[in-house]
């Protein structure tokens, strides 16, 4: 287990359903957790802290918090 | 690719194919690279473009791009209360972003650039603290490009900013969240004029847009400022369709065919876009209007500006941050005060009630939007002042502060 991941009690998560990989929530992520790819996006769960930024941008409620 | 005398250009978008034209215009060796493997998709974008930006000469719009020639705009007031400019001879185009980002980069290529795709930069090398190449992702396994010069035109969410670290993360406020739908079967009341419609309930700090793209087609969307108002763009822009009288009167039998989504950095350029051996254009850089939210004529002018400059460096063996700041001066000078203005009235703007938008939709006339949009004095200060309205006459004075008025 990282640092972060025993600290942090949520995580973000994708729904790759939903998801039309504008990056907005990589864009404000503090700490690069989040992984842009061509088809995808990944949520980094060592560095994510769930601090919920990501959540605030996303214009279809694609990227949400659970708990770890 | 085999020598690394070249110009490695991050990013196979509107900003990195200008680059690449205008270095391969001076001589260079260019390499694109780009983690998709069709740029232009999805489309993210309203898909306006000016006519003539200055400097977009020599990087004509592709013909094949082109969906309808545009001779203005309707802005609507949250009173609905609208403000035209409409000329007599098309100013700008409604193009097909997925076209026009693959033409231009054909173009790159037919020019002597060398394209990498599906290759995603995830490192950069360094020699004596100075940026000289990059590490991709290539079909599953890592490859390092050396390059004299390497140009992050890798949109919003640019790594090589990161990398760089030019830009670290943006602040919810920073960017605008986006979405939107092609449509067709669209009753539009001006086919050639792009219709603005702004309101705080309607679209927080933001606008939704209904751009032609010809035969009863549009490009309907919305931008909305990043942790501003209490429900997604997506619900706002759906809400905006289904109740809004401009809306029900124009997109009432209207079927969708595409969904969009997009990030907009809206906070106005970085304050620095060069490190010793890269610079950033483009998105990455934040050359996007904070007001109207338009990048690619910005990115396509600078990108020109990127290349020719960056040629020259190599040509001369000095890639230092020294050199390369002439790409930063000259491209502040074409429109660092319209970035900077814009963001200030923007601001202004944000704190303005529906009430006084409205009136100043009154006593504004389509040309005086123009110019305040390019940061352009207008004459509106009188006839402000002759409504006796508070508000407006308090909005008119932080106005007159930034010479706007
Ligand atoms: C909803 C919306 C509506 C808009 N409407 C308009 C409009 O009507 N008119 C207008 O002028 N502008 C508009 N814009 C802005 C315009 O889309 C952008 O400013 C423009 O696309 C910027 O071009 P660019 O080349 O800098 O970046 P992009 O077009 O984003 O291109 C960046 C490229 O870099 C690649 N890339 C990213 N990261 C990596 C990596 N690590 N490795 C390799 N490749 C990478 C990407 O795959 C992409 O191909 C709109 C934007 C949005 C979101
Ligand atoms: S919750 Fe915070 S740290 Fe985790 S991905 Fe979202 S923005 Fe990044
Ligand atoms: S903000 Fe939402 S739609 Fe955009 S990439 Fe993130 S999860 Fe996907």
């Amino acid at each position: 287990m990282t640092p972060t991941e025993k600290t942090s009690k949520k995580l973000a998560k994708v729904n790759g359903e939903i998801c039309g990989i504008c990056q907005a929530c990589a864009t404000v992520c503090p700490t690069n957790a989040i992984d842009v790819f061509e088809h995808y996006i990944v949520v980094l769960p060592d560095r994510c802290t769930g601090c919920g930024t990501c959540t605030k941008v996303c214009p279809v409620e694609a990227i949400t918090l659970v708990k770890r | 690719m085999s020598n690394d005398d070249h110009i490695l250009i991050v990013g196979g978008g509107p900003a990195g194919s200008a680059t690449a034209l205008a270095a391969r215009h001076e001589g260079a060796e260019v390499t694109i690279v780009d983690r998709k493997t069709h740029v232009g998709i999805p489309v993210q974008c309203g898909e306006a473009i000016g006519k003539t930006g200055p400097g977009i000469a020599e990087i004509e719009i592709p013909e094949e791009s082109i969906r309808v020639p545009i001779r203005g705009f309707r802005v609507y007031s949250p009173a609905l209360i609208s403000v035209d400019f409409a000329e007599k001879e098309p100013s700008g185009y409604i193009i097909d972003r997925r076209v026009f980002d693959k033409e231009l980069l054909a173009r790159a290529a037919e020019s002597g650039s060398d394209v990498l795709l599906g290759a995603k930069v995830i490192d950069l090398t360094r020699k004596n603290g100075s940026v000289d190449g990059v590490v991709v992702r290539h079909n599953g396994a890592r490859k390092t490009i050396k390059a004299k010069v390497v140009i992050g035109a890798d949109g919003v969410n640019s790594e090589i900013a990161r990398l760089t670290g030019l830009r670290r993360s943006f602040k919810p406020a920073d960017i605008d969240s986006c979405y939107g739908y092609e449509m067709v079967n669209c009753d539009l009341e001006f086919p050639d004029l792009m219709e603005f419609l702004l309101g705080s309930e309607l679209c927080p700090r933001g606008y939704i847009w209904i751009f032609p793209k010809g035969e009863g087609r549009a490009n309907v969307g919305i931008g909305i400022g990043g942790g501003f108002g209490t429900h997604t763009a997506q619900q706002y822009l759906d809400h905006f369709i289904k109740h809004h009288e401009i809306a029900k009167r124009q997109l009432a039998k209207a079927k969708i065919v595409e969904c969009r989504v997009g990030a907009l950095p809206v906070c106005g350029p970085n304050e620095q876009n060069v490190v010793d051996g890269a610079l950033l254009v483009g998105d990455a850089a934040g050359h996007v209007h904070p007001i109207t939210g338009g990048g690619m004529g910005y990115a396509i002018v600078c990108g020109s500006i990127a290349g020719q400059v960056a040629a020259k460096c190599v040509s001369k063996g000095d890639v230092s941050a020294d050199r390369l700041q002439e790409y930063e001066t000259k491209w502040r000078k074409r429109y660092g005060d319209e970035f900077a203005q814009s963001l200030k009235l923007r601001d202004l703007l944000i704190e303005t009630e529906d009430q006084t938008l409205d009136k100043l939709a009154k006593i504004v006339t389509g040309d005086s939007v123009v110019k305040m949009a390019s940061a352009r004095k207008v004459k509106i200060f009188a006839k402000a002042m002759a409504t006796r309205d508070r508000k407006l006459i308090t909005l008119m004075k932080e106005l007159r502060k930034l010479k706007m008025v």
